[in-house]
């Protein structure tokens, strides 16, 4: 089985799109959407629900007990998310990490850690394949906990179908959930842009897939928006033994299709459709299972 | 006041946005809170004076001692911590250096060192913007580190433009946990929509007022405008989808310095956010 995950560093490059028509044109795989926070890949399909989990993630120090006012909590916490413990102790939230280390140091027992279901995961059937999916509660931690438990899922269900291909859909950026989304892939394929931004990220990122040591492809989006930037691209890869997988063309006809919930590959006109069908058939050898 | 540019969906135009807002404005500061893909200094082209690494703590673990660590790898919540026999297994990038295997640890034998995780570059843009940018470590996942130590920079006085990470997730949501305001950047696109829709849900429960911008106004569909219109929502502005802006953002030119006529609408939104938003 192969494993190949689509990354970009910056957003909005064309991930999803180029996913979903992935879907469309592979065989006897399983695609998972590794986007817990913002997932957009079962847009483009009728998700018929299989299955559906609760997420038990993280957890939150609360003040449960009677607090003493001693204030060693707020001393020891390292993420300043207790204050006011001499007097009013008030936890916030959104810096508490969860350690447990104000729980441990406090000597009355007044603080407890509590764990919150922090979003749900799915398995779908979307007519082409099986998708597994995920929904993180807004602002919750934990999104690599919940992107390891949906891979894991997905190579359940590869082994138990025999699916040979796994494909997944990255979030931007590069941290916490890019590489949760990386970890032990056979493949990463980078998607960018001719853009200043696009430049910076598509490095950064091809940064993150080098430390993990995955072998990437890197197909530039829109390339000629700025062909100079195109060939700055291309160049990078050249010299850092990069496989150059594709070039996309701007097309005003992806959005339209988007919209209509159409597959651009399906059409013949368009450029950008063609191209992503060459760019399926230039990876699809190496996601063959021998 | 504190105004975030955020998103649920990423590569709508946060960065040209909140760009525009500081280059049209001035005298303000610029923090470019998307510390895993920081990309607003290629537009305000700051000079940058200051550099401040950022580190975190992490422990190592004396095991020459002979020591048992076998209570920190239970204590350990994020699982960063595993003993076998006299072996003990440590995964940096669980860690978040909450120190927790030091106080449960056998006395004397868990050191702490720093380690760095990124860094916080800081300097001055034209019209007098105050710039600071995060740059998370490649490889590394600590993204809220950077952004904290970003919190302790920020002049409470001036107007402050934050550019924030994409998602709903704990990043955006720490990004925008101080703000008096929140222009939500996206695209008339299903994913534009859905994202949209995400954002707007997380910004509600934190009680934060926001406004929404559509961007490359002309793809895609009408149902964010019809979302919006239904829901009461603000929209503050629509950018056209132009390939003259599109090629020059390709260049590290913001939509300002292309068409300086933007500047009026970008001045505008932030007369109506200090006059009658917050």
């Amino acid at each position: 089985m192969k494993q190949i995950t689509i990354i970009s560093g910056k957003g909005g490059t064309g991930k999803t799109t180029i996913a979903s028509n992935f879907i469309k044109l592979a065989s006897n795989h399983i695609a998972v959407d590794c986007d817990v926070d913002a997932s957009n890949l079962h847009i483009m399909f009728e998700p018929e629900l299989r299955k559906k989990e609760e997420f038990i993630g993280g957890a939150v120090a609360r003040v449960t007990g009677d607090c003493i006012n001693c204030g060693k909590c707020e001393e020891a916490c390292r993420f300043d998310a207790i204050s006011g413990s001499k007097t009013d102790i008030k936890i916030d939230l959104i810096r508490c990490e969860g350690c447990g280390v104000c729980e441990y140091v406090c000597p009355v027992s007044a603080i407890e850690l509590e764990s919150d279901c922090q979003g749900n995961y799915f398995v779908s059937d979307i007519g082409y394949c099986t998708l597994v999916h995920a929904r993180l509660k807004p602002g919750a931690e934990n999104s690599g906990l919940l992107i390891t438990r949906i891979r894991n899922l997905a190579e359940d269900l590869a082994i138990n179908n025999g699916n040979d291909l796994i494909l997944i859909d990255g979030a931007p950026g590069i941290g916490c959930p890019v590489i949760s989304s990386l970890a032990g892939v056979d493949y990463a394929l980078i998607i960018t842009e001719p853009t200043v931004s696009g430049i910076s990220d598509f490095k950064r990122v091809y940064e993150v897939a080098k430390f993990l040591d995955i072998k990437a492809f890197v197909c530039v989006n829109k390339y000629d928006l700025n062909v100079e930037n195109t060939e700055k691209i291309e160049d990078f890869c050249l010299k850092n033994d990069i496989r150059l997988a594709g070039r996309i063309p701007y097309d005003d006809r992806v959005p339209l299709y988007l919209s209509n919930r159409k597959f651009i590959t399906e059409d013949a006109e368009s450029g950008a459709g063609r191209e992503i069908i060459n760019l399926w058939k230039t990876l699809s050898p190496y996601l063959k299972t021998s | 006041m504190i105004i975030s540019v955020a998103s649920g969906k990423g590569g709508t135009g946060k960065t040209t946005v909140a760009v525009s807002l500081a280059m049209a404005r001035g005298y303000c500061n610029f923090m470019d809170y998307d510390v895993e893909a920081p990309n607003a200094s290629f537009f305000l082209k700051p000079d940058i004076k200051n550099e401040q690494t950022v580190t975190m703590k992490q422990p190592y673990f004396l095991t020459e001692t002979g020591a048992d660590f076998k209570k920190c790898a239970e204590f350990c919540h994020f699982n960063a911590v595993a003993v076998a026999g006299k072996e003990v297994i440590f995964f940096p990038e669980l860690c978040h250096g909450c120190g927790g295997c030091l106080l449960v640890g056998p006395e004397g034998s868990v050191m702490e060192k720093d380690v760095e995780v990124g860094k916080i570059r800081k300097g001055k843009a034209d019209p007098g913007i105050s710039f600071f940018m995060g740059d998370l470590k490649p490889g590394y996942m600590r993204t809220i580190t950077i952004q904290s130590e970003m919190d302790k920079l920020i002049e409470h006085d001036k107007i402050v433009i934050i550019d924030c990470p994409p998602g709903t997730s704990c990043p955006m949501v720490f990004s925008l946990k101080d703000s008096d305001y929140c222009v939500l950047v996206t695209e008339p696109t299903p994913y534009g929509l859905n994202d949209l829709d995400l954002s707007i849900e997380v910004l509600k429960s934190m009680k934060i007022p926001y406004g929404v911008i559509i961007n490359r106004d002309g793809i895609g569909d009408g149902k964010v405008e019809e979302y919006c219109n239904k829901n009461n929502i603000k929209i503050l502005l629509k950018i056209p989808n132009d390939m003259g802006i599109a090629r020059n953002y390709s260049r590290g030119v913001s939509l300002v310095e292309y068409d300086n006529s933007w500047a009026g609408k970008f001045n505008k939104i932030l007369d109506f956010i200090e006059k009658e938003a917050v």
